[in-house]
């Protein structure tokens, strides 16, 4: 038996589908019998050997705020496999959802540090969990996420002892119908050189473009671009891509069948390494939910 | 087109291709199964037989078209010509490189035993070209001669031309060389790399490049009054000969993976380019290598809005020689007529109007006009626990798309028609999920 079986999670019939906004969609195709997206999360913490850290207090999260309602990043920077967890509540309806909350519910493995003033309208906000942050007992900062613009759009704030530091700006698109606008904020770039015709390509590729909503950030180090609602086939080709370990890569396409009701969201940071001119992807990230 | 729902091309759904079998004495340096020669297996007689069979009685295609490998390769070739004369198909094509045409009596077996379209490729306007292309000494002067032993037969000849950095400047030569032989139709596709992605071999051409050679090459068409068919080349690159591009392919049963590798296409203008259900855009191996060419496309700005695709379109019925000229009425109507059947005279009853079947691989739909609205009845293969507003002996019946203000009507309609189908649907007529081979009967070394 392939030890990464026991990361399988299999779909059930009270589940709920949401993309990384934690916007609801109709799965694909017919889930019964295949497998939830999380099953994936657990594989890369086994591959990355946190599992074990962060397996309790991941549960107890999604317990408190409600199964399927919490949002999952996995991030590969070519070295290691990190998360991130967001937590939506636009409207300040679920208590459970606050930062305050969600660090009452880790307290028992790791101290969030930062106190966040609740008054603060965020619309979603995150941290990022690790067996080094459960070891130390403490969790150094998190990130706030504000909206206030006309359409889908907003900017993230980080948050530790030190204050708020603005990190970077988004904004949401229809990747056909608003294709002016994508071409427009990608190109406005200090990081990104596209002089040459073919870098537009590598920052907006056609397996990636077939997706539902495409999302331009700009930050501090980085563009960063994210591609929502692809489907498995895209993702197995993302992951192979940006050089992901190659058994979470094995994982996706041994059991593609069976992920191919999910809708799966990607995203990169991109910048032209000054040296080469080359475009270099810094970071890789996809999502679920849990 | 690529969506997030999957591909969406124009499809004939009229036209089956079946790929006899997968051996070839040219080594086309473009071919898109070269891998698949070493591996494929062609579709067996007896399922052929069976496809025919069902055709017989349902209709469902007017034309069948062998290909390969080298179709005429294969031994049992005249077997499955046999067999296409009883399958009902109103045309039989043979899809081939035209070197075993050089024996003038086996061309004109051919024509005896049922093929009535012959499709040959030809790759450049001469030996030096063509050979280059098909890595075989001496292949075009056979094609060559094949060819000219059609065109003394009066068969309806028609020509095949990939276009790569090996040929692309000599596509007006190639136009040249043929006329002569008076084809029915040329054809020009652009290259699919389906093995070499990254094109290695350095045969994808830049549109820039390609586009005006091609243009002139279809401006010898029209003045030879030769019928000029495009593929995979963005129609806005084609100038006035935008009606020339047609990228239909037809129904093809071959090994179901085959198209897991088949190119996919995508344009950054699909939502704004009139075209957009038509004009596939640049396949992605062309995307990667010269980019998205966002500045030499330029969109038509669409008269109706855009809706992302949930089916491909059905392409017109394929007539050589007679593309451009309007279908008849009665051509039309003729087409499908089992089909058509399950409906007739539900319209009437109501006032509405049939405005058009579409029958493709996993569905069929009745198109519906009433009042100022209208409504599409699809059927899709039975199942046992699926969705469905009825289920007959062969399929589900649904509904999609109701507009206009009279509701009522649509839905007194909608349940005319899906009680007309349960009363008339005979069973096995076919619409089948999977047509294509899989697993063993694919491959040919799991066949041994």
């Amino acid at each position: 038996m392939d030890p990464f079986d026991d990361d399988l999670v299999e779909a059930g019939p009270d589940d709920r589908y949401f993309d990384y906004c934690l916007e609801p969609y109709e799965p694909r195709r017919p889930w019964r019998g295949k497998l939830r997206a999380e099953s994936l999360l657990w594989a890369a913490l086994r591959i990355a050997d946190e599992r074990e850290w962060l397996e309790a207090p991941l549960r107890a999260v999604s317990t408190a705020v409600g199964r399927d309602l919490v949002v999952w990043g996995l991030k590969w920077d070519g070295r290691r496999i990190g998360l991130e967890l967001y937590f939506y509540d636009p409207r300040k309806e679920d208590a459970a959802a606050t930062m305050t909350a969600v660090g009452r519910v880790l307290e028992p493995w790791m101290k969030l540090e930062p106190q966040v003033r609740e008054s603060i309208p965020y619309f979603m906000a995150s941290l990022e969990p690790s067996a080094d942050a459960v070891r130390a007992g403490r969790l150094e900062a998190m990130r706030l996420y504000l909206a206030g613009e006309r359409g889908h759009a907003g900017r993230s704030y980080r948050l530790d002892a030190s204050g708020f530091e603005l990190e970077n700006t988004y904004r949401f698109f229809d990747p056909r119908r608003d294709i002016e606008d994508v071409l427009a904020l990608a190109r406005a770039s200090v990081f990104v050189d596209y002089g040459d015709r073919r870098v537009l390509a590598q920052v907006l590729p056609p397996e990636l473009m077939a997706c539902r909503k495409v999302c331009i950030a700009k930050k501090r180090r980085a563009d960063g671009v994210y591609f929502s609602g692809i489907d498995v086939e895209a993702l197995a080709w993302f992951l192979r891509r940006h050089a992901w370990p190659g058994t979470l890569v094995e994982i996706v396409l041994r059991h593609r069948t069976r992920f191919e009701h999910v809708w799966f969201d990607v995203g990169v940071d991109v910048r032209t390494d000054a040296t080469s001119g080359r475009i270099e992807f810094p970071k890789s990230s996809f999502y679920g939910t849990m | 087109m690529q969506t997030p729902e999957g591909r969406f091309e124009p499809t004939r759904f009229e036209e089956l291709t079946i790929t006899v079998g997968f051996r070839c004495h040219s080594a086309c340096k473009f071919c898109i199964v070269r891998e698949g020669m070493n591996d494929f297996r062609g579709v067996p007689l007896e399922r052929f037989a069976s496809l025919a069979a069902d055709n017989a009685r349902h209709r469902r295609y007017r034309r069948v078209v062998l290909t390969g490998g080298e179709v005429t390769l294969e031994p049992a070739l005249f077997d499955y010509l046999a067999v296409a004369r009883t399958g009902g198909f109103e045309h039989v094509r043979l899809q081939t490189n035209g070197r075993r045409l050089r024996d003038a009596q086996f061309a004109r077996r051919l024509m005896e035993a049922g093929v009535d379209e012959f499709f040959v490729s030809l790759h450049g306007p001469d030996a030096a070209t063509q050979d280059l292309v098909s890595e075989r000494e001496g292949s075009f002067d056979e094609a060559w001669a094949g060819m000219c032993n059609l065109a003394a037969m009066g068969a309806c000849l028609m020509t095949n031309t990939v276009m790569t950095s090996l040929n692309a400047d000599r596509l007006a030569d190639i136009v040249e060389r043929v006329a002569p032989l008076r084809p029915v139709r040329m054809e020009f596709w652009y290259y699919l790399p389906m093995e070499d992605v990254e094109d290695r071999r350095d045969l994808l051409v830049p549109m820039a490049e390609l586009a005006p050679r091609l243009r002139t090459a279809l401006d010898r068409c029209v003045a030879h009054g030769i019928e000029a068919v495009v593929k995979y080349v963005p129609r806005c690159l084609l100038g006035e000969h935008g009606d020339r591009l047609d990228n239909a392919q037809p129904d093809v049963v071959i090994a179901e993976d085959f198209y897991e590798h088949y190119p996919k296409f995508s344009c950054l203008w699909e939502a704004r380019c009139e075209h957009s259900e038509h004009c596939l855009g640049l396949h992605h191996p062309y995307v990667h290598k010269y980019g998205w060419e966002q500045d030499l496309l330029v969109p038509q700005p669409r008269t109706r809005p855009w809706r992302a695709p949930t089916w491909g379109p059905a392409a017109p019925v394929d007539r050589p020689g007679r593309r451009h000229l309007p279908v008849h009425p009665d051509e039309r109507a003729e087409g499908h007529a089992p089909w058509r059947a399950l409906v007739e005279g539900v319209a009437e009853r109501h006032g509405a109007r049939l405005a058009e079947v579409l029958l493709q691989r996993r569905a069929c739909v009745f198109r519906f006009e009433i009042g100022d609205g209208g409504v599409d009845v699809v059927l899709t293969a039975r199942s046992e626990n699926g969705p469905a507003l009825v289920r007959t002996a062969s399929f589900d019946v649904h509904y999609r798309n109701p507009s206009g203000a009279d509701r009522e009507a649509c839905i007194a309609l909608v349940r005319d028609a899906a009680r007309a189908i349960a009363t008339r649907d005979p069973g096995g007529m076919r619409l089948e999920a999977r047509k294509g081979l899989v697993g063993a009967e694919a491959r040919r070394s799991a066949a041994r």
